[in-house]
């Protein structure tokens, strides 16, 4: 296994359009490192550039101590799993397998050993004489990641290896795939656009927007400490709730904001580095809204509420609430499988400071106080 | 009788009928091929009194050089479709695959020498091949590869399309994997893409041949001898100012569509595949 080192990584793929804006990344060996961000972020074709399918305009690719460069894909010590497979149909699965090696020169008896050792592993022994057309998805998929770990690669890579399974069998893709991290050890980037395969799978992840990396950090830490708007609004399902509003006090540990028209919130943050007046904006994720029946919404951090939806999902359940003077209103989600709460009930909407998150009008975040 | 069945049977009925229109003027041909001179003249092909004439076919062998005909059709459609479908290939895989400068230019180009009709150039063309002959002492006029190379210009333009079709509706992802696995852009073209698109080859190669083989208007002013003559002018000589030999003409029309049969049963399953590649998502 190899650390990768990313220094100062640019692509253009002409002179307006620039999709890599400077990326600064290490990649420690043996990490799994999850790219994440929406479409056109630049992560799939930084992916391919790490690869060595595309060349970068600037700055340079370390894998281990190989200043990457001009090495060819080959040379570089990486397989790749690609969206759509990519096995050869004119071939065998074993023959699949076996053609990075035979392209290398590896005698054939080696080339039979590790092709059998990769395939009992992924438990596609069976399917070893089969053409890739006779093949479920499942099993395509873990052909393709058999066909990576084959050629006992310093890195592997991912491009969206489960988006064309279906729920369950990505379901349990993603455990087999941490399994296998686990076995192997291997260092394993993976780009995806999938929050859940990004939290499940990840010992760091990246995220991405405009070609340039937002925050890099453990999934519980991107999650509960987004240091930008962006990430704050990318990760969690339903999004944050998010509250234009002004600063009206900050102090090392509190912050007071006023929501126009509703009120004004505490939130526990540092918010030193602003002055009174600045436009900020609150963020709250809905699993830390409290929301109660009753009118009162003149207590402490608490706003007045109308539900306005209730959705059951089983586990849990989301209730939309609207807010006068909140123009995209409210979502809570609520533990259990039952509430008091109906539509067009009024209720409590209690915002916990601790909870409760801030940004500036450039949306960087405010130390949180906890 | 449900609606959908009866316009299930009605679409087969109406199928059939354009299958038994298409076969009509081959039974024609097959019947008048079996038929003397003078029953043909007096339209007796239907005749069942009208004894067979199994000999037509011999004929054509014996009394004129049919088999010399032949044989020139061979070696021109056969070089033409070695040629043009290798063109063709090349062609066609830098247009599905890379951008360059002019790329856009160069597709445009192609659709359009399509639109041209050949009446408007043979002219031309017949006084170029000349005069590449009298003057730089190339000779193209009565030769094999001067009809080969005016073919391979003719059909490779629409050769180019039927692959580039091909081509594009091949994953990008296939090649990428290939020079992760150690293949050169090239090796990835030869050990995984040219395998795949093997039925767009065979359909295009066979598209080429039933073109070749069919034409007569530039085999008709190119050629003069029967030494490089193809079959299509061999049959149209049947035809004299004192004598329309059609027994012998139907004889050779059956002969000479049993190659094009050929190639074309044995490429249909990818023929059909080729010419339909890139029309639907797969």
């Amino acid at each position: 296994m190899s650390a990768v080192t990313l220094r100062n990584i640019e692509k253009n793929f002409g002179p307006d359009a620039k999709v890599i804006n400077g990326v600064d990344l290490s990649i420690e060996a043996g990490e799994f490192v999850v790219f994440v961000g929406p479409s056109g972020s630049g992560k799939s074709t930084l992916l391919r550039m790490i690869a060595g399918l595309e060349s970068q305009s600037d700055g340079d690719i370390l894998i281990g101590d190989l200043l990457a460069n001009d090495v060819p894909a080959s040379k570089r010590g990486i397989a790749m799993v690609f969206q759509s497979y990519a096995l050869y149909p004119h071939m065998t699965v074993y023959d699949n397998m076996a053609f990075a090696l035979r392209m290398a020169g590896t005698p054939k008896k080696e080339v039979q050993q590790r092709v059998e050792r990769s395939a009992a592993i992924l438990q596609i022994t069976h399917l070893l004489d089969r053409k890739p057309k006779t093949l479920s998805g499942g099993q395509r998929q873990r052909v393709a990641i058999g066909r990576a770990i084959v050629r006992e690669p310093q890195v592997f890579l991912f491009d969206e290896p489960l988006s064309n399974l279906d729920a369950a069998l990505r379901q349990d893709m993603r455990v087999e795939l941490s399994k296998l991290h686990q076995e192997l050890g291997a260092t394993m980037i993976y780009v995806t656009h999938d929050q859940v395969e990004a939290m499940t799978l990840a010992s760091r992840i990246v995220v991405f927007d405009a070609g340039l990396v937002q925050q890099v950090g453990t999934p519980v830490a991107l999650y509960e400490n987004p240091s930008n708007l962006f990430v704050a609004g990318f990760l969690g399902a339903p999004k944050m709730n998010l509250l234009q509003g002004t600063l009206a006090a900050a102090s090392s540990t509190m912050a007071e904001v006023v929501l126009p028209g509703v009120g004004s919130v505490r939130v526990a943050v540092d918010a030193t580095r602003s002055a009174p007046g600045d436009a900020v904006t609150l963020g709250i994720r809905p699993e830390h809204l409290q929301l109660s029946a009753g009118h009162d919404g003149s207590a402490d951090n608490t706003l007045a509420a109308r539900v306005d939806l209730i959705e059951y999902l089983g586990d849990h359940l989301l209730a939309y609430t609207s807010i006068t003077g909140i123009k995209n209103g409210l979502c809570a989600k609520l533990a259990g499988h039952a509430t008091p709460l109906r539509t067009g009930d009024t209720a409590r909407v209690h915002l916990p400071p601790a909870q409760c998150l801030l940004f500036d009008a450039a949306g960087a975040a405010y130390p949180r106080i906890q | 009788m449900t609606k959908s069945t009866m316009r299930s049977r009605g679409l087969d009925l109406l199928t059939w009928a354009i299958v038994l229109v298409s076969l009509l003027p081959i039974a024609w041909m097959l019947l008048s091929s079996l038929r003397n001179y003078s029953d043909i003249a007096a339209g007796e092909q239907l005749s069942t009194s009208v004894e067979l004439r199994w000999q037509n076919y011999r004929d054509i062998w014996v009394n004129v050089d049919f088999f010399n005909y032949f044989k020139n059709s061979l070696i021109v459609c056969g070089l033409t479709t070695l040629i043009s479908t290798a063109c063709a290939v090349c062609a066609a895989y830098a247009l599905a695959r890379f951008r360059f400068r002019g790329s856009n230019a160069f597709s445009l180009s192609i659709t359009v020498t399509q639109v041209i009709p050949g009446m408007l150039f043979f002219l031309p063309l017949y006084m170029l091949y000349r005069n590449l002959g009298q003057s730089y002492g190339l000779v193209m006029l009565d030769t094999y590869h001067g009809l080969v190379f005016l073919y391979v210009a003719l059909f490779t333009p629409a050769s180019i399309w039927i692959m580039r079709g091909f081509f594009v509706s091949i994953p990008r992802e296939l090649e990428d994997a290939a020079v992760m696995d150690g293949c050169s852009r090239f090796g990835a073209f030869v050990r995984i893409v040219l395998p795949i698109s093997a039925p767009g080859i065979i359909a295009t190669a066979t598209f080429v041949f039933l073109l070749a083989w069919d034409e007569l208007f530039f085999a008709w002013v190119l050629t003069s001898t029967s030494d490089v003559q193809t079959i299509p002018v061999g049959i149209r000589l049947f035809i004299s100012q004192f004598q329309h030999r059609y027994d012998l003409m139907m004889a050779a029309g059956a002969v000479s569509t049993l190659p094009v049969l050929f190639a074309f049963f044995a490429g249909q399953r990818y023929f059909i595949k080729g010419l339909a590649a890139g029309a639907v998502k797969g």
